[in-house]
């Protein structure tokens, strides 16, 4: 479970570009639970998903991560705990160019000092389950869209972590990419992973998937409402 | 710690395949970084190597040299000095050699002439260095002339080409009888060019030269280890000199290597925050452009060493050679012994590669301190 109570974040604070992204929110997001922020651009779900996901540090508030406090931890620990908790999926599926597909889906999981060989067996492992075996060797650029947005979830997958969080996951796919993102997500959902969508696409929050929507308006939540 | 190993290996993984992908940026620090080292290594090779050989022959010198002095200046001294300098306790030997110079006004080069203790050749005949050979096409048999004291030419027979091995100090030696040297240079008998004297003990050396001033006020005595301190001042000058002159471009270089390893782009800024976004920490990033460093410099550094060792020992510092061999007509040509100091591989290696590393990994600081949401604003 995680829990932020009254979370803000400000960036430039005390300079002419103060900006509020996120502004006194509380939520929970149970375990298991597929959560989707919705709200248009600049509404602060990309930041709130940051919050959650331990990649933003909030001005103030507390986040509560499985009973445990962690707002103030240093970053060598939320670090660690970004590592072996969470998977992320991003807008521009942020894959590193030049670099194969394999060598992409075994980065998050240098830092954990596994053996290689075993390492290596769990990336093909992953890449197999999304049909992408035989691109392993292939760089990130030989890609489709498609296949690029699917070793971006293998990637987010590899260090098995509980929570998945995709920030607008399908802005760049069309609609039949999109319904087999939403097909791989039924799959991560079945295998009991919490997950964490911020996105406007009605694709995703429209989805029968979603047990938890939350609408954001300029940095708060204007409405909350699940589903069981 | 197999942990902390193997996720070592990991970075360094990913920095080798990193780096390949930015060939042209890697490429040019990597050209630049191997020229510099290689000039340096060159200079040091070379002008250690000509040091070593000048002593390994001037081992074979005589311990103490006497000379007479007239008028503050050098001048024959009569061989009647060497039976009393023999007197002397501590003195094993006491030899008067006869040589001096010629000079040659067709081919403006100066040799060096000298009547050894015995020579094997008839009288008329000489033996040549291979400096002089080369530059008069004179070969064994041959007649080579010469013009004496008196302003009249006479003709040797060159009876020996001197081995190439000794060219340092034999490139513009002649050797010629003492009979026919007296003759030739106008030595008179009785004198010799000076006395050269062999002494048990090393730590005598300097007394016995106070006492031989003692006994003949006249005399100027010089200790081997002074012409030993003599070259090798002249060959660390030159050294010296080139690398001053080269500090330059060092400085240069390490301006180069800032600006090349601190101006990240964009892209490279984007790719540290993914690295951050899935859970790499600031000191892996550090570590990463750590090894980033340590595989430019280490590679630049090996490739720069081992060229800059076939430069000066394969090619005889073909480049160098003008600056560093000194002036003269007569350059000798030698192949010099591959002599390697480890002292002077960690000069090398701290005058190019910590400076290199310090220079790149303090602006890496900045970059591993992206935030990790950045990819997530981009």
């Amino acid at each position: 479970m995680i829990k932020v109570t009254d979370i803000s974040k400000v960036y430039n604070a005390g300079r002419p570009n103060e900006f509020t992204a996120v502004n006194g929110v509380s939520l929970t997001v149970n375990l298991g639970a597929v959560t989707v922020l919705k709200g248009p651009s600049g509404s602060g779900k990309t930041t709130l998903l940051g919050i959650l996901g331990c990649m933003v540090r909030p001005t103030s508030g507390r986040i509560l991560l499985s009973d445990r406090e962690i707002t103030s931890l240093p970053e060598r620990f939320l670090t660690e705990i970004r590592r072996e908790t969470f998977g992320f999926i991003f807008q521009q599926f942020n894959l590193i160019k030049g670099l194969t597909a394999l060598e992409n889906v075994m980065a998050p999981a240098y830092p954990t000092g596994e053996k290689y060989a075993a390492l290596r067996t769990r990336a093909l492992e992953t890449l197999a389950l999304f049909n992408l075996a035989h691109k392993a060797a292939a760089k990130i650029e030989w890609l489709s869209g498609g296949e690029a947005q699917r070793v971006a979830i293998a990637r987010a997958l590899i260090n098995n972590p509980a929570i998945i969080i995709a920030d607008e996951p399908t802005a760049h796919l069309d609609t039949k990419l999109s319904h087999e993102f939403m097909a791989i997500i039924r799959q991560l959902k079945e295998d009991g992973k919490t997950i964490l969508i911020a996105s406007h696409d009605p694709i995703v929050y429209d989805s029968e998937l979603m047990t938890s929507r939350i609408e954001m308006r300029d940095g708060g939540v204007i409405h909350a409402g699940s589903q069981a | 710690m197999p942990h902390t190993i193997e996720k070592q290996r990991h970075i360094i993984d990913f920095t080798l395949a990193s780096l390949l992908r930015r060939k042209g940026k890697n490429g040019a620090l990597f050209i630049v970084y191997t020229l510099i080292v290689f000039i340096l290594a060159s200079v040091m090779f070379f002008t250690h190597a000509l040091k070593q050989e000048a002593s390994l022959v001037l081992k074979e010198a005589p311990e103490i040299i006497v000379q007479r002095m007239l008028q503050g200046r050098y001048t024959p001294i009569p061989e009647e000095y060497a039976a009393k300098i023999r007197e002397i306790r501590g003195v094993t030997a006491v030899r008067a050699r006869v040589w001096g110079y010629y000079y040659d006004p067709v081919f403006l080069a100066n040799y060096t002439i000298m009547a050894p203790e015995t020579f094997p050749h008839e009288p008329g005949s000489i033996a040549i260095g291979s400096g002089i050979s080369r530059m008069r096409r004179a070969y064994e048999g041959d007649t080579i002339s010469f013009t004496g004291a008196d302003g009249k030419a006479r003709n040797f027979t060159i009876a020996a080409v001197l081995p190439e091995e000794s060219q340092l100090v034999s490139a513009d030696l002649i050797l010629m009888a003492e009979a026919d040297y007296r003759e030739f240079s106008g030595l008179p008998a009785g004198l010799a060019s000076d006395l050269t004297l062999k002494v048990r003990n090393p730590k005598e050396f300097a007394t016995i030269a106070e006492k031989i001033v003692r006994l003949l006020p006249d005399t100027r005595p010089i200790i081997r280890n002074e012409i030993l301190r003599t070259y090798d001042a002249i060959f660390s000058w030159r050294g010296g000199l080139l690398i001053i002159i080269m500090s330059a471009a060092v400085l240069a270089f390490v301006i180069f290597a800032w600006d090349k390893a601190s101006g990240l782009s964009a892209e490279e800024k984007k790719e540290i925050g993914i690295l951050k976004a899935v859970g790499w920490e600031t000191s892996d990033i550090l570590f990463m452009k750590f090894w980033e460093g340590m595989a430019i410099s280490l590679t630049s550094f090996l490739t720069g060493t081992i060229l800059a060792y076939g430069h000066v020992f394969f090619t005889s510092a073909s480049l160098f050679v003008p600056v560093l061999k000194g002036w003269s007509v007569l350059y000798p040509e030698f192949r010099l012994t591959p002599f390697i100091n480890p002292g002077h591989i960690a000069t090398l290696f701290f005058l190019t590669v910590v400076p290199y590393t310090i220079t790149t990994i303090i602006p890496s600081w900045r970059a591993a301190t992206i935030d990790p949401d950045s990819v997530l604003r981009s």
